[in-house]
This record gives structure tokens, sequence and C-alpha cells, in this order.
């Protein structure tokens, strides 16, 4: 048995595991990087059209702030996220920005003078102030005040991942790619590193580390219809499932993004909507307006797609030899507009479609795009029940999203949480806690494990098929635990998955290939996704509300009495066929924004008995404070920079502002 | 400059290229000034004394043809060797290359071969022509010329020479717009179209000037044939 | 409107070349696949079809499926392009399937471009250097970039890795060092980034040799199959012309 030993193991080669890892190496640290692809080909390069950040430099951003951008995060999640965590996030977003700037990212500039922008589907004319000219720009995104998704064209992810790995290469970071952690060595008190399968010999390989970082992305596979990679299945979360000690938290949060190109899923970005591009039903009407008057095809994206999909059901769909879809126009903004600003759309359409947007519109209909649950961690990225492990990006719950992710949140929290992460791992590592104590005994025991795990699997002469199971779940997820969510077709689909479990055990190989064996690899992460997917349908049919993303025909208010509280789903043992469901409160009480109507979306919920209270609390407290700034002020309802390290508690200066 | 730098890359490189742009504006000017046979006797015969000096030194000086000539010999001797250093050099490399132009049918890669093999004969073929030259720079004439390729058979020389020369120098001049023009992302294809336009309509226009001209002197050739050996006397020596 | 259109079934063959190295018995051949063609199907999706129903052992690589991650180059009827995007439709009834050539083999269509371009990127320093970047004042607004340079960087900066103009390139496939297109266009990208402090004299001390710009022959394979239509050929020719009187 082959064990390697670093100070840091980060699973993941994403923008958010690069970032800690970058943080931890700055701090002396070795550090070493799996990937189960090469770093530069993750999933965050898929990211189009944009990061939030309140800078404020441009017309529309103008008047933006952190206290915008976290009442609109806040918002969005339907008050399902840690406050605390979105300020702490808000207020670094800006800075992740400057320094992602300064590593090489080519952000799109403000360019001084008139431009002409289509709001509305009505061309307006603005312009741009000299000061500003530039300066890092940004367009319009769903559920936000400002224009605040800081952009790079739209490849957005694309760029920032290659920044993010040239500066991680510069750094001397290795990255051993193609491997795949298949468990996480732990004494279920610590976690101190990982079994890891080498993807082209088949080699298990042991990496003991004195903190493990888990940053593996979402796992939209587990759905049939997804925007995400085919490498998002979710292996990093299950691991940590399988510990039995971590948690993941608030998986039945799924958001599905309103513009998957239809019927193959892929993405086009929101940025065609922010841009001005409107939903256009099976009549070429716009529909939008008629449900959301206020934000109208910028309303979140959970709010966006449940319209659709209503207005589908409605009759009003366009249809293909696939079936019923939408059209998404972006025609009105101009050849020259999507030559530039959408250029990743334009290849899209042309090769997948077949079609030039700019004359043609886009079929398309919402698919499964995000993972806001994940592994649950504490504010320093750290999981509260299994010491040692670290999770970041996709595949946390640090909750800053709750039940709901706004457009641009997601690659701006990969690599705020980085930041943070870093820090923290290096903070633990030089910490007591953070000295490695286990022997190689327990090392070489999880090893055997797996390897006896995988000859068993190998062996197997089994009837069942895992592409054929892989399909069920996949069906599975989609037709019942989708948007639209019922208590009948919810616990039909805990039912159908747990056979599947069951089933699973029983897939045999056809195919006894050494080397880089894909059905052996299909064989083995199939049990883990099924788990996923188990504690999606049975949080989401626990879970008798409708909030955010997750949405209940039979319980269609959101309950802030009953439900303002994160799940939290662990696997009790090897033999088990459901998680255990918990739940963390959400303290109205400690909350800057207590629960109200989101500005958009249905507007009746059940209130917390607590809501009231708290808000004449605050109300109290500001009006006996006297003027305040708006830092003092914020610091007085909530605190929370003693949270954030030392490096990133600088007050983030704007154009405008004295220096 | 850093002195540790090695230049001699970058040296290398711009004279690999200003060595085949000399040969390709001499052959290109050969190519009118050996044709001039089209136009006649006369005219070729002053050409021919021009090149010896004549003009200038009122006496023919033939060494001065040796003197060209060599010196063109040592620029393509020059030129054949840094372009050897972009041939194949090991079996390996050569399976390589073959597998991939099969594979890619790229019309530019393809092209580039074209240079490879016209290069390698024009090697032999251009050494045995200006070395012949050079050893009888005298014999420059509407009839000697006209005898050595009819009579002494030099035209299944001049036949393949002309078409590899020219292919080699066409294809040549295409590259090197497309290795240094000064052309962007914008600007290329348009860069491109007028390069492969230049490449295809040199190509063509020398070749059948090349072509005219050889038969001209082949049909003379064949007509002086009984009197070989004798020399021409432009029309305003004769009485 | 936009309807994709439609055509009659066909039944398409799919010949691979196959080759395992974790099995040195076996000899590299190629294996011919029947497949029914479906509406719309891409490579990506006939590839997995054929994994799902006929051969289980059958190695590739897919990340995103949409033309942007890079994983899937391979050569589609000896040509190298990325078969995720590429539409059976738009191919003949044969096609050939090939792993890129020029790089490490994994299995069959797989190969290891990660570490050839990580190789590379090592050896030409790919990132902006600049010694004030540890400690930068990330509170302190960016310092502005003209909007047109942006766009510029971004233009060049949009190169996948996908190895495409490796395979495509007569030089890189018979010079093993040669930093190829991909090289050589990270060089023009950070040379143009005014965040870069490196100098004409540095970048010449990366690729101011044989197996950097001088020895590309320009082929132009690069930039005629590169699948995100890179400007490669201008930025070589400019590269060229920089080094050649850096
Ligand atoms: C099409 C699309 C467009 C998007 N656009 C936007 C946008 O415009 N703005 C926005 O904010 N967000 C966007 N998102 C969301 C955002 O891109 C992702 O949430 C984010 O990039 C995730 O980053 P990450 O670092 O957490 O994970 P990823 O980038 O997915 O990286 C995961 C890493 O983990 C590795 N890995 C996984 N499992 C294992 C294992 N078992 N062992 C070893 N390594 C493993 C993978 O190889 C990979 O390197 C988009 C998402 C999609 C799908
Ligand atoms: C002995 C004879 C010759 C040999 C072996 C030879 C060989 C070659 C080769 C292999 C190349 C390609 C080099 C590369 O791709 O970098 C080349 C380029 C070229 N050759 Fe020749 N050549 C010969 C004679 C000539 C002659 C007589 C001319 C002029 C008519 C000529 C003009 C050119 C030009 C213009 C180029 C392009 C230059 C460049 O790529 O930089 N060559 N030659």
């Amino acid at each position: 048995m082959r064990i390697l030993h670093t100070d840091v193991l980060v699973i993941g080669g994403g923008l958010a595991g690069q970032r800690a890892a970058i943080g931890a190496r700055r701090r002396g640290l070795e550090v070493t990087i799996i990937s189960l692809v090469p770093a530069k080909r993750s999933h965050s390069a898929a990211a189009q059209g944009g990061m939030q950040a309140s800078l404020g430099n441009c017309r529309g951003a103008q008047g933006d702030n952190e206290d915008l951008h976290f009442a609109d995060t806040v918002r969005g999640s339907d008050w399902g996220a840690d406050q605390q965590v979105v300020r702490m996030f808000a207020h670094t977003a800006p800075k992740a920005i400057r320094e992602l700037a300064a590593w090489g990212v080519p952000w799109s500039r403000v360019e001084r003078g008139e431009h002409s922008i289509t709001v509305n589907g009505q061309k307006q004319t603005v312009s741009e102030a000299d000061a500003a000219h530039g300066l890092i720009t940004s367009r319009n995104f769903g559920g936000t005040a400002k224009w605040r998704a800081c952009y790079v064209s739209d490849g957005t992810g694309h760029a920032m991942l290659y920044t993010m790995s040239n500066q991680a290469i510069a750094a001397g970071i290795p990255v051993h790619e193609r491997m795949e952690a298949v468990a996480l060595i732990h004494d279920g008190e610590r976690c101190c590193g990982a079994i890891v399968r080498n993807l082209m010999s088949g080699e298990l390989v042991a990496y003991l580390a004195r903190a493990t970082c888990i940053a593996t992305g979402g796992f939209g596979r587990i759905y049939r219809v997804s925007t995400n990679a085919i490498i998002n299945e979710g292996m990093g979360a299950a691991i940590a499932l399988e510990t039995g000690r971590a948690a993941l938290g608030n998986m039945e949060a799924v958001q599905f993004h309103p513009t998957g190109i239809f019927p193959a899923g892929i993405l086009v970005t929101e940025g065609c909507r922010g841009d001005g591009g409107l939903l256009l039903d099976g009549a070429g009407e716009r529909f939008m307006p008629g449900y959301e008057p206020e934000k109208a095809e910028l309303a979140s994206r959970d709010v966006v797609s449940r319209r659709m999909e209503e207005h589908i059901a409605a009759g009003h769909a366009a249809s293909s030899r696939f079936g019923e879809h939408l059209w998404l126009d972006i025609r009105l903004l101009g050849e020259a507009h999507i030559n530039t600003q959408l250029r990743e759309v334009q290849e899209i359409c042309q090769y997948f479609l077949g079609i030039d947007p700019a004359r043609e519109l886009i079929p398309v209909r919402p698919a499964q795009h995000y993972s806001m649950g994940g592994v649950r961690t504490d504010p320093h990225c750290h999981s509260p029940t299994l010491r040692g492990l670290f999770a970041v990006g996709e595949a946390a719950c640090w909750d800053m999203h709750g039940f709901n992710r706004l457009g641009g949140n997601s690659v701006a929290e990969t690599v705020v949480a980085g930041m943070i992460a870093g820090e923290a791992i290096a903070d633990f590592c030089a910490s007591p806690e953070g000295a490695l104590t286990v022997s190689t005994t327990l090392a070489e025991e999880f090893h055997r494990r797996e390897a006896n795990k995988l000859a068993a699997i190998a062996g197997n002469s089994g009837g069942e098929s895992a592409v054929e199971l892989t399909r069920l779940m996949q069906e599975t997820m989609t037709a019942n635990v989708g948007i639209f969510r019922h208590g009948d077709k919810l616990q039909q689909a805990v039912n159908t998955l747990r056979d599947l479990l069951q089933r699973s055990a029983n897939v045999g190989l056809r195919s006894q290939a050494r080397g880089p064996n894909p059905e052996l690899v299909a064989a083995y992460r199939l049990p883990r996704m099924l788990k996923l997917a188990l504690c999606v349908a049975s949080g989401a049919l626990a879970r008798e509300e409708s909030r955010g993303a997750h949405y209940r025909d039979d319980f269609p208010r959101r309950d802030d009495q009953k439900w303002l509280c994160r799940t939290l789903a662990r696997w009790p043992g090897d033999d088990a066929e459901t998680p255990q469901l918990d739940y963390e409160a959400l303290d109205v009480m400690g909350m800057e924004l207590p629960p109200g109507w989101r500005g958009y979306g249905a507007r009746d919920f059940i209130e917390h008995p607590d809501t009231a209270t708290r808000q004449a609390q605050l109300e109290q407290a500001l009006a006996a404070a006297g003027e305040l700034d708006r830092h003092a002020r914020q610091q007085l309802l909530m605190p929370f920079l003693h949270l954030l390290p030392a490096g990133l508690q600088a007050r983030n200066q704007r154009l405008g502002d004295a220096p | 400059m850093r002195p540790s730098v090695n230049r001699w890359p970058a040296r290398v490189d711009v004279l690999q290229s200003a060595s085949g742009l000399l040969l390709v504006l001499f052959i290109w000017g050969h190519m009118f000034f050996e044709s001039s046979i089209l136009l006649g006797h006369d005219a070729m015969y002053l050409v021919a004394k021009a090149f010896e000096g004549q003009p200038l030194l009122s006496e023919p000086h033939p060494e001065l043809v040796s003197i060209a000539g060599g010196t063109v010999l040592m620029l393509i001797a020059l030129h054949a060797l840094l372009a050897l250093r972009k041939f194949p050099a090991t079996w390996r490399q050569y399976r390589e290359l073959h597998g991939h132009l099969g594979r890619m049918r790229h019309w530019d890669s393809t092209l580039w071969y074209v240079q490879v093999i016209t290069g390698f004969f024009l090697f032999f073929l251009a050494a045995a022509h200006l070395s012949q030259m050079m050893l009888q720079p005298e014999d420059i004439g509407p009839y000697a010329s006209a005898d050595r390729i009819w009579s002494d058979h030099y035209w299944l020389l001049y036949a393949p020479l002309l078409l590899t020369v020219h292919l080699h120098a066409a294809i040549g001049v295409y590259r090197l717009a497309m290795k240094w023009g000064p052309f962007s992302a914008a600007t290329t294809d348009r860069w491109r179209g007028r390069a492969r336009l230049l490449m295809v309509s040199a190509l063509a226009f020398f070749l059948c000037l090349g072509t005219a001209s050889l038969v001209t002197y082949m049909r003379l050739g064949a007509e002086h044939a009984p009197y070989k050996g004798e020399r021409y006397t432009p029309s305003w020596e004769r009485e | 409107m936009s309807e994709i259109p439609t055509r009659a079934v066909r039944e398409l063959t799919i010949r691979v070349l196959r080759c395992n190295p974790a099995e040195p018995e076996q000899t590299p051949e190629w294996q011919d696949f029947r497949l029914e063609e479906a509406e719309a199907m891409t490579l990506f999706v006939a590839l997995s079809l054929l994994r799902e129903e006929q051969d289980a052992s059958l190695s590739f690589d897919f990340v995103c499926r949409a033309g942007i991650c890079g994983s899937c180059g391979m050569l589609i009827n000896g040509r190298p392009g990325l078969a995720c995007r590429t539409l059976t439709r738009d191919l003949p009834d044969t096609i050939t399937l090939a792993p890129l050539p020029g790089f490490e083999l994994i299995a069959d269509l797989s190969v290891n471009t990660g570490k050839w371009m990580r190789g590379m990127s090592e050896r030409l320093e790919t990132w902006v250097h600049d010694a004030g970047l540890a400690d930068h004042n990330l509170a302190q607004v960016e310092a502005p970039m003209d909007p047109a340079l942006a766009r510029e960087i971004y233009e060049l900066e949009r190169c996948i890795e996908c190895g495409c103009c490796i395979a495509a390139c007569g030089t890189a496939q018979m010079r093993e060092n040669f930093v190829g297109a991909v090289g050589l266009n990270q060089v023009a990208r950070f040379r143009l980034d005014p965040r870069d402090t490196r100098e004409d004299a540095d970048y010449y001390e990366l690729v101011g040799d044989e197996d950097g710009v001088f020895g590309c022959m320009t082929l132009l394979g690069c930039e005629d199959l590169c699948p995100k239509d890179l400007p490669l050929a201008a930025q070589i020719a400019f590269l060229r012309r920089k080094m050649a009187r850096a």
C-alpha cells in the first residue's frame, strides 16, 4: 500500500478547491490537490454569466454596496441562509474579484460614454461616467437590486478558473489529476485524509493529511436533465456522508435553471435575460410580466423556473418532436452584442442546435442546475462534527444560499469561501488540534476496506446493470423530485431509490479490463449517488412547506413557524437504507433581516413567532443609537467581522469614496 | 538584451526566410531575363551580354556570370542548410509526419511537404544547373543555350527544375507571408486569401512563362541542331 | 421556426482505435460498432450509448459535454475536434475515431492532455508575473484597464487547452518538445497583459528557440482546426516578429 503525506489534502481542483489550496500554501503549508480531471477542466469553467460583487462601478450598479448584496442574497435564499455567512460573503466578494483582477482575469470593463441597452424589450441609452472608465463593469442578473454580476464576456468561469489554476501552478501546488477520493480516513472524531483511486491505473493510494478539504462541486447528475458536467456526481459529498459523522445540509434544496437548451440541457446563461433577453411561449408571446410584474424574467431562478413550468402545464408551450418547451429570445440584443458579450451562447446555439441566436429563437426548458446543499460547515468552512474536514464551494453547505442561490453568487462563493477556508485551514494546522496523531494502521484499515469493496464489485456476477439503475435513479429524480413536488410522489421516489440502492449491491460487471475500467467506476459510484438522491428525496418529503427552490404542491406556503431550519442528513451506517434527518434551527433573534416577502414570488407565508419581536428589537436598537453610518448600523444589528480572517476585514473602497 | 541569451535561433530563422526571399526574387527575375528569348534572338543576346557586363565594361566578362552563379549557389547552400533542420530527421519523425499528413488532408500542411520534397530535388537540380553556368559562363546565348537544351538534352534537367523551383518558390512566398506578415486576428482571412492568390497566380504565371521559353529554346535548338556549336551574331553585326 | 432538421434514420459504423496500455498483450486495433443514428446525436451521445449498450470497457473523456472544458478532443475521421459538439449528421456513414496523437495514451480515446498542458504551463510560466501580488491591497479600487484591451486579452484567453492544435500540427507531431500553438498563444496573451511585468527579453528566454516560436513552420493546422477559432496564425506571426527583434 502506498501512503502519501501532505499537510493539506484538497479534494477537487475547481475554483473553490484551488483558492483554498493557494491560501494554505501561502501560509507555508504543503498542499496537494487531487481531481477527477485536469484542474482547468473542472466544471467551474462552464460558468458563463458572471460573478456577483458589489463594486458599483457602472451606471446600473451605482449605489450598490454590501448591504444590498446581503439583502438580495437573503431574500433569494428565502431566508434559509445563515445571515452571518452571507455578510462575510458580501463583504469579501469585492476583495475576491479585485484579487482575481490583479491575478490576470480580463474582466469586462466600463466604457465611458453612451451605450444602448435593452430593458423590458425596449432600447434605452445609458451614459457611463469618465471616472468609471476602465473599471470592472457588471451586468444585470435575476433577483438583484443592482447590476452586480461582473463578467468576462460569457466565459466568466473559464477565465476565472484559468487564472486561478495558473496561480496555483505558480505557487507550485501539485495537482494529482485523474484521481478520485473514494473514502475519507477518520476515527469518528478527526478526519485525516482520504483513500484515493487512480482512475488511469486503478491503484488505491492513502493520502494522510492534517487537514482535508472537500471541494468537489455539485451532484446534478443524479437528475436526468442537468446543466452540470457529467463528472458532477457528488462523490465528495457522498464520501463525507459515508463517514456517518459529517452531515449534509439542505440536500432537498436543488436549483433548476430556467434556460437549459432543450432537450440537451446545456445551459445558456442568465446573462441572456440580464442583458435584456425575453422568455416567449408557444404563441411567441412574452408571459413573465403577467406572473411577476415586479421582476418579470429577472425574478430569482426558482420563481422563473416554476412560472415556466406552470405556463407549460397551462398549455402554452411550443412543441418539438422532443417534447414541450418555451423560447428564449435574444434577437433583440443584436448581433454585435451577442458576438462580443454572449459568445459561448452563440457557439452553443450554433453547434448544438444549428441555429443563429441573433436571428432565431432558442428552445429552452428548466433543467437541474445547482446544489444548494452539501457538506455542512461552520462559518470557517470547517465541519462541526468531523474535525479536520473542511468543505468549500458547491460541495459545501456553508450556507449562504439557503433554499435558492442567486445567479452569479456561486462562483463568487467558491472564491470567497476558498479565501476564508485557506486561512482557516492554516489556523487549524497551526493549532494543537491540527497535529496529525493517527497511526498508519488507520490508513491501512481504510485502504483494506476500500480494496475489498472494489474487489467485491469487480467480482460480482449479479444480474443488475449499473447503466440501467443509474437511468432509473435519474428518471425518478427528474420526475418526482423536480420543480413541483408532492408528498405522494416524493414517497414513491424514496421507495424507488431505496429499492435501487438494494439492487445496486447486485450490479455485475461485463468487463474485467485493467486500467481505467469505466464500468467499474460506474458500479462503485452508483450506490453513493443513490445515497445522495435519498438525502434529497427524504429531505424533500419531510419538509412540509415551500421555500425557495423546494416547492410542495401540497404545502405551497413558506412556513417559518415550523420550518425555519436547516435539514441535516447523516448516513447512520453501512446497512442503512435511508438517511437520518435532523434539523438545525435558524435563529430569528440573531437575524439582521428577519423573514418577510422576497419582493417577487408568493406573498403569503406563515410567520415565525419571533419575527415581530426581532423586528421591533432592531428598530429600537437603531432608534436608540441615533445617527450612524451604514457600517456602524450594520455592526450594531449583527456583528460578523470577527468571523473573517484579519486580512479580509478592511472596508471595501468604491469609486467616489474618500480614500 | 541579456548577455546570456542565445540570439542564434532568431537569427537563423530570419536568415532562412531572408535567403528564401532573395532566392525567390532571383528566380522570378531570372525568369524574365531567360524568357527574353520569346522576344527574339537579339533580345536574349542583349540580356546575356548585359549580365556579362558588356554595356558598362565595354568588353564581355563571363566571369561575372560565374560570380553571380556562385553567389546564388552559396545562397542556396545556406538556405538549404538552414531548411534542412526542418526536415524529418529520424525514421520516427518521418513516420509521424506521414501519418499526420495522410490523416489530416490539410492543404497547408501538405503544401509544406511539397516544399520539403521540391527543396530536396532542388538541391540537385539547382546545383547541377548553377555549376554548369559557373563553369561555362560564356555559353549563354540564343544558339548556345538552345543547343545545350536540345542537342545536349538539358531540357531533361530544366523541365523538372522549372516545375520544382516554381512550386517551391510560390509556396515559399505564401509561407513567408503567413510566417511574418503583419496581419491581425481581424485581417487573417483577408491576408491569407491574398497570399494564396499571390501563390497561385505567381505559380501559374511563371510556369507558363517558363514553359513557353523552354519550348522556344527547344524548338530553336532543334532547328539549330545541324549547326551545333555555332555562336549567335546579333542582327546589327551581320552585314 | 427553430426546428432541428429531420432526416431518415441511418445506421452508423463507428470505427474506434482500441488500445489499453494496461493490457500490454492486446495490440492496438480498429473495432467497428454499429449504431442507429438519432436526432441531433452528438459523438458524446453516440459514444455513451456504445459504452452503455455494447462495450462497457470503452474509454473516452467527456466532462462538460458543451464544448467548454476541452476534455474530449479526438481524431474524428482523421482530424482533431471536440467530440461533444460534433453532430453525427455532419459526418459520413462511417466515422473513425482515434485518440489525439502527441499525447500520452491512457486508453482508447482517452489521452493525458492534462499532464502535457501542466508541463507547458510550468515551462512557459503562464501566469501574471508581478512581485507585488502577494501583498496586494484588496480593499482598494482595482486598477483600470482599457475595455478594448480587456476584450483582446479575453480573445486569447478563450483557449481551452483541448490539444487539438497539437494534434493538428505537423511540427508538434515530429518534435515532442515543441510548445505548439497553445503555448505560443499563452505567451502572446501574457505579453499583451499590462499586469504582467515581463518584457520581451523574458519571453525570448521562454520561446526564443526551435522548441518555441522559431520551431513553427507555419503549417497552419492549428489555425484551421482550433475549435475555439482562436487567431493563432496572427498571434504566432506577431510573436515571431517580436521575438526576432527581442
Ligand atoms: C453550466 C453552468 C453555468 C454556471 N454559471 C454560473 C455563473 O454564471 N455564475 C455563478 O456564480 N455560478 C455559475 N454556475 C455554478 C458554478 O459554476 C459552480 O457552482 C461552481 O463553479 C462550483 O465550483 P467548485 O469549485 O465548487 O466545483 P467544480 O468546479 O465543479 O470542481 C469540482 C472539482 O472536484 C473534483 N472532484 C469531484 N469529485 C471528486 C473526487 N471524488 N475525488 C477527487 N476530485 C473530485 C473535480 O475533478 C473538480 O476538479 C454555473 C454552473 C453550471 C453547471
Ligand atoms: C537546394 C535547394 C533548396 C532546398 C533544399 C530548400 C528547402 C526548403 C525547405 C525545406 C523549406 C521549408 C522551411 C520551413 O518550413 O521552415 C524552404 C523554404 C523556402 N524556400 Fe527553399 N529550398 C531550396 C531552394 C530554394 C530556392 C532556389 C528558392 C527560391 C526560388 C527557395 C525559396 C524558399 C522560400 C521563400 C522558403 C520559405 C522560407 C521560410 O519558410 O522561412 N528555396 N526551402
